[in-house]
């Protein structure tokens, strides 16, 4: 019997779930806020379901009304896609009470990986390597402030101080000297409030020089778990990826074995069953850190799709409906690279920017790839996370993905709201990109004052040519564009004249 | 035709030339094609521009970059708001650092903002002393209100 399928999310990652679903030919059905009425996703799913309110909160965070689609939609599984309620142990145990299929991990499995300061322990006790660092249990905030001030000097500088509930760089600060500790802690642990409702913080001593990777791990019900190797996504800014490839361009067999070793130990210490991501700090001399297990699907999927074959979305809705995973052994092939499109000004400090996408018109051609939920004429509104798209190319060598991506960016189009592709096109030339050396700190490295576009006078002095051409020459879109108003309409001539063709 | 724009280092003037084909400014060619345009550099190569107006901004992709002009009407006064003190975006007012009198070094945090469930610093762009506070915490502003006024030290 099919299964029918409600995706309990918005976006990107919502048409990313719901195509899957289309194409295994269950029905779906999607939910949405007011503010999201009319985007792409709604178009993709067999049913869209207003939710009513008008906060994060009341809608797409909101269990009850959740499982109230659900139960009127007759869904019988429930995906949650990443971020909002993906990793919420309580919704997880809710759609499994309402006697629905939950397209995830246990929500058992969720609770330790999602609270970090309980995954760090269940990792050591598992023999899988944990960062140096402390947790703090301590809800009240005078006292937490206390007892982390004391952890600091334990833990030593530079360190990193993280929501335990965290996540997406949100309640994470960096802090460099005592002094700007307090400023940072009482910062970090307002917006874990805000953000997850949980102010608790650990501390981890900062690694710098370590490159991020992380192992894409499925398991089934059948008791199979493996690895499908690594992502390297050290190319942060704000602690959030920009840059993600696979495999990782320093990662030897014997790295990836050990690496995928520790990842499969790490599920199975939690018994976990569906796709998850173990992440890891890899350091200089060659060590790795257990980071944190993120037990979901994942922004940066897509490059691990295209090395190995594998489709994860797919895999995962066989695995919830109790099938064995149908991938083989692991085979590695070629490199994938996926850049992060982003409504933002990059040359101001990553600034989220808003506006309307008068134009929008993403590269084509061989070996590209792009998951996005927007399309040209879409607002973008401070309401949600400021991607836009994902951009993944694939080649065979790791020279040619560079040189791939490079021709794509410069292709890509987007007008009207501000957007980081130009410096997505420049980190692509940074030596340590080139080179394959990106550590979580690359591009602090590469712009220690901040990003700006390298000038190029003939093509600025070009584009005022073009503006004040398309001025005088009426070019306003908004007017040129869209169905012709008006106007004689041209019959088809092939309804006027007769032809026949071969 | 004189076209004047603002753009990231003030304001520019762009002497336009009508051409047989379409118009000319410092050598480069400009010719409509759909909507598109096709600019002729004066060195030869050739790229293909993309176009769009949003109120008075016109954007430009052209050859891998994107670039903003807004066009200053003639006659009309140009935009000059250099405080910068104004909101980025749509957001809550997380916290005022300063009070009126203050006196502040360029590069310190005067208020907290949160937006996209991210925090932002409004800073001081200059040395300067803080001659008025318009929000308090809590307070949601719209984008573009101005948020503080500094006067400039000398």
């Amino acid at each position: 019997m099919n299964i029918k399928v409600l995706v309990a999310n918005r976006g990107e990652i919502a048409c990313r779930i719901l195509r899957a679903c289309a194409e295994a030919g269950y029905p779906t059905v999607a939910v949405y806020a007011a503010n999201d009425a009319g985007s792409l996703f709604t178009e993709l799913a067999d049913e869209a379901v207003l939710l009513k309110g008008d906060s994060i909160a009341s809608t797409y965070l909101n269990i009850d009304q959740l499982l109230n689609v659900a139960r009127a939609t007759n869904t019988t599984a429930v995906h949650p896609g990443f971020g909002f309620l993906s990793e919420r142990a309580d919704f997880a145990r809710a759609v499994s009470e309402a006697g629905l299929i939950w397209i995830g991990p246990s929500p058992e499995a969720i609770e330790k990986m999602g609270d970090k300061m309980t995954a760090r322990q269940t990792m050591r006790d598992a023999g899988v390597p944990v960062i140096p660092g402390e947790e703090v249990e301590e809800n009240d905030e005078i006292a937490a402030l206390q007892a982390l001030r004391e952890a600091s000097s334990r833990v030593g500088y530079p360190l990193l101080l993280k929501a335990s509930s965290g996540g997406g760089g949100k309640g994470m600060r960096a802090v460099h000297r005592p002094e700007d500790f307090d400023q940072a802690a009482a910062g970090a642990r307002r917006e874990a409030v805000a953000a997850f409702g949980d102010g608790r913080i650990y501390l981890e001593r900062l690694l710098s020089g370590s490159k991020h990777i992380e192992i894409q791990i499925l398991a089934d019900q059948h008791g199979r778990t493996v690895h499908l190797g690594e992502r390297e996504c050290s190319v942060q800014r704000r602690h959030q990826k920009v840059f993600e490839e696979a495999p990782g361009p320093t990662i030897t067999a014997e790295v990836r074995d050990a690496m995928g070793q520790a990842a499969v130990a790490a599920a199975q210490a939690v018994n976990y069953v569906g796709a998850g991501t173990v992440e890891f700090l890899l350091a200089p001399n060659g060590e790795f850190f257990f980071l944190e297990m993120n037990t979901r699907i994942q922004v940066e999927h897509p490059v691990t799709e295209l090395v190995t074959g594998v489709d994860i979305v797919r895999e995962q809705l066989r695995i919830a409906q109790g099938e064995p995973m149908s991938c083989g052994p692991l085979m590695l092939r070629g490199h994938a690279i996926e850049v992060r499109l982003y409504a933002e000004d990059a040359a101001n400090g990553f600034l989220p920017a808003i506006g309307p996408l008068l134009v929008f018109r993403p590269p084509e051609g061989p070996g590209l790839r792009l998951d996005t939920g927007v399309r040209e004429g879409d607002l973008v509104t401070p309401d949600y996370d400021p991607m836009l798209a994902k951009l993944i190319v694939w080649a065979p060598s790791r020279e040619e993905a560079l040189q791939k991506m490079r021709r794509a960016l410069d292709e890509f189009v987007v007008l009207g709201t501000t957007t980081n592709l130009r410096f997505l096109r420049e980190l692509c030339d940074a030596e340590a990109v080139v080179n394959g050396t990106t550590t979580t700190t690359t591009i602090d490295d590469r712009w220690p004052n901040g990003w700006t576009p390298a000038s190029d006078e003939t093509l600025e002095l070009a584009s005022l040519l073009a503006a004040s051409t398309a001025e005088t020459a009426g070019m306003h879109r908004a007017q040129s564009s869209g169905p012709s108003v008006g106007g004689e309409v041209t019959p088809n001539p092939f309804t006027t004249i007769s032809r026949r063709f071969p | 035709m004189l076209h004047t724009f603002a753009g990231p280092a003030g304001e520019v003037e762009v002497m336009l030339e009508k051409t047989e084909d379409g118009y000319a400014f410092n050598g480069h060619q400009a010719e409509k094609v759909g909507d598109r345009l096709r600019l002729t550099l004066a060195d030869g190569r050739t790229h293909f521009a993309h176009v769009a107006k949003h109120g008075d901004v016109w954007w430009v992709h052209v050859a891998g970059r994107t670039f903003r002009w807004e066009r200053i009407e003639p006659g009309s006064a140009s935009t000059g708001d250099d405080g910068g003190l104004v909101a980025p975006m749509p957001g809550k007012v997380l916290e005022v650092l300063v009070k009126v009198g203050d006196t502040v070094s360029a590069g310190d945090a005067l208020m907290v903002l949160e937006a996209m469930k991210m925090e932002h610093r409004i800073v001081a762009v200059h040395d300067g002393t803080v001659t008025a506070v318009h929000f308090a915490a809590n307070d949601q502003v719209v984008q573009g209100a101005a948020l503080l006024e500094l006067e400039e030290s000398n």
